[in-house]
């Protein structure tokens, strides 16, 4: 269990296992549901979630409404919309899932592959690299951006540009995009395997026909979550060194490093209640970003399910 | 489960194969030198670090004050930071994410549980900054209605926020330990007499009790790790704080606020920082696979009829 699964899990009904089939819908014995005072607590926690997910987003709303979408007076970006202060960021976070997935998913797919597929028996050997792997998805996103910055931007020279910051967020979705890959290529039925070899595939077509296709589906869910998550981290990007004021949208992988999180932090730390404004105008964005992320990748997988039945 | 170990020596698309497993092998590697890395910078700079400083006064220092004058490195009071947001939040998350993982997996109706899901779905994909802003903006004005000598940055606010933030992972890995459970033991209980509620408390969650403690451990783990929401809600102060109200510095507020000040390289300062994202490396690695191996031991319910 990673955070990764968790994250995956957070998805809801996309999870690359079959939801659990909840108990709930047996009838109940002697006629009538008996209030008991379980059903009271659970039912009270859940609407606090409710409550608390609805509360969150009105929260947003009004914040920007209060504001009028408005003018940060003394802001390089004085009397222009809103629309005009987050752009450079909405391109930035753009840039930022296109990296981060370009880099994590043919690594850590083709690790899980490699540790599943070839790596077989598993040697000790393999299965403590394995457990490493996989619990380093415990390890918070800040400490990836301190050995990002010590490294790269100061051992290197490389800069405090968005390649950078990408290799970053990518070392941070890798534990969790191996660790759901294996998961789902180890829910593969062996019976796939075995006949393929049967008729004398090779390794490779055995991959390439036959696991590859069968686990499409919970892998694309499981790694997008992970690159997804990763999107909206801010604080790698911010201990790597983060553009405060984004005039221009990156254009280039060697551009500043600009994107919605940071940006939301740099905003909401100051003490104008224009900022603040901007702050939850960014904040919506980035929440629509990830959600139409999410929605992409549930007709991914439905895609995935029909063509590989 | 056996897989077979030979593989086509010369046949058609030998060559294919051959390529494709120094493919994988490469990415394994890669993926294995990335983990290299990330650990060999945090041990190359705590080592650095204890260099310069005795792992005593590190670890047993009440008083962390890199920047000062006479800089001090006592850790104490930033462990005592995290110790207090972590098990802050975990008194929020526990009871909340659990009778959610409950009413998800032993009440909901169809729709009502389809409502319910969406909503810790939603939560549980909230960037943690976005979490911060309405901690900063929400929480703390509201706390401030109740309690007006709260400070502006407390950790009473962050510790909250933190507790929400974690829970939907508590009802998640939580229902999945529950549908774990055999459903035997739920019917046993219910042909029994028993009401739904004295089922679920006294035999499922007892069965599942392993389960819902990694449920725990795990989102604890990351409230440990957790940032931006303590970073931007709970404030600088260096001290030991004795009341939630107070402002507090978590070992995560500190490496994020360190390096936004721009650390020159290669000083004491970047080493302190170093030191501290190495401890807090250990910390949250040793939760995350204490909670996974509570996950891996956990009886599948096969030895019972």
């Amino acid at each position: 269990m990673s955070r990764g699964d968790i994250a995956q899990r957070g998805a809801g009904a996309n999870g690359s296992q079959p939801r659990p089939r909840p108990a709930a819908n047996l009838p109940a014995l002697g006629g009538r549901r008996r209030w008991d005072l379980l059903a009271v607590l659970s039912r009270g926690a859940a609407a606090t979630m409710l409550a608390a997910a609805a509360g969150l987003a009105g929260f947003l709303i009004h914040a920007v409404r209060q504001a009028g979408g408005g003018s940060a007076d003394g802001a390089p970006h004085a009397g222009s919309g809103l629309w005009e202060t987050i752009g450079p960021a909405v391109a930035g976070t753009l840039w930022f899932v296109l990296a981060t997935a370009a880099l994590a998913l043919p690594v850590g797919i083709g690790t899980a592959l490699y540790l599943e597929e070839y790596a077989w028996p598993k040697t000790p050997r393999v299965r403590v690299f394995q457990a490493a792997i996989a619990n380093l998805a415990g390890v918070p996103s800040v400490v990836y951006g301190v050995a990002g910055l010590v490294l790269l931007v100061h051992g290197l020279s490389a800069g405090r540009n968005i390649f950078v910051g990408a290799l970053a967020l990518g070392a941070l979705a890798l534990p969790t995009v191996v660790a759901t890959s294996a998961e789902a290529i180890r829910a593969v039925p062996n019976e796939l395997r075995t006949a393929a070899y049967g008729l004398g595939a090779t390794r490779w077509q055995v991959v390439r026909h036959q696991v590859l296709p069968a686990a499409a589906a919970p892998i694309a869910t499981g790694t997008c979550a992970a690159v997804t998550r990763a999107a909206g981290e801010a604080a790698p990007l911010l201990v790597i060194g983060a553009a405060s004021f984004a005039t221009f949208a990156p254009a280039a992988l060697g551009d500043p490093i600009v994107s919605l999180p940071t940006q939301i932090f740099v905003w909401a730390v100051r003490p104008q209640p224009e900022f603040a404004a901007r702050a939850a105008g960014a904040a919506i964005a980035l929440l629509a970003i990830l959600l139409g992320l999410n929605l992409a990748v549930l007709v991914l997988r439905r895609w995935l399910r029909r063509a590989f039945p | 489960m056996t897989r077979p170990l030979f593989s086509a020596g010369g046949g058609p698309g030998a060559r294919a194969d051959r390529v494709a497993r120094r493919a994988f092998l490469a990415c394994a590697a890669l993926a294995g030198g990335t983990a290299a890395a990330v650990l060999g910078v945090l041990a190359v700079g705590a080592v650095q670090f204890f260099a310069q400083v005795p792992a005593g006064s590190f670890f047993a220092g009440t008083t962390w004050a890199p920047f000062a004058e006479d800089p001090r490195f006592g850790v104490l009071p930033l462990v005592a930071a995290t110790a207090q947001i972590t098990l802050g939040a975990a008194l929020v998350a526990a009871p909340l994410g659990l009778l959610s993982a409950v009413y998800l997996h032993h009440y909901a109706g169809r729709r009502a549980g389809a409502a319910a899901e969406a909503a810790v779905a939603a939560l549980a994909s909230v960037p943690t900054v976005v979490f911060g802003y309405a901690a900063l903006n929400a929480a703390t004005p509201l706390l401030r209605l109740a309690w007006p000598d709260a400070e502006a940055f407390n950790g009473a606010s962050a510790t909250l926020v933190v507790g929400l933030m974690i829970a939907p992972t508590v009802a998640f890995l939580g229902r999945e330990a529950l549908a774990a459970v055999p459903p035997a033991f739920f019917h046993a209980g219910m042909a029994l007499g028993a009401s739904r509620g004295r089922v679920v408390a006294f035999v499922v969650a007892p069965a599942a009790a392993r389960g819902l403690a990694a449920a725990i451990l795990l989102a604890m783990a990351r409230a440990a790790g957790e940032t931006m929401i303590v970073t931007m809600a709970a404030g600088s102060h260096a001290g030991i704080a004795w009341s939630p109200l107070q402002g507090v510095r978590t070992l995560t507020a500190f490496v994020a606020q360190a390096n936004l000040g721009d650390v020159a390289p290669g000083s004491l300062d970047s080493h302190a920082v170093l030191g501290v994202a190495a401890l807090l490396f250990a910390v949250t690695y040793a939760m995350h696979a204490a909670g996974r191996a509570l996950l891996a031991g956990r009886p599948t319910g096969t030895s019972l009829p």
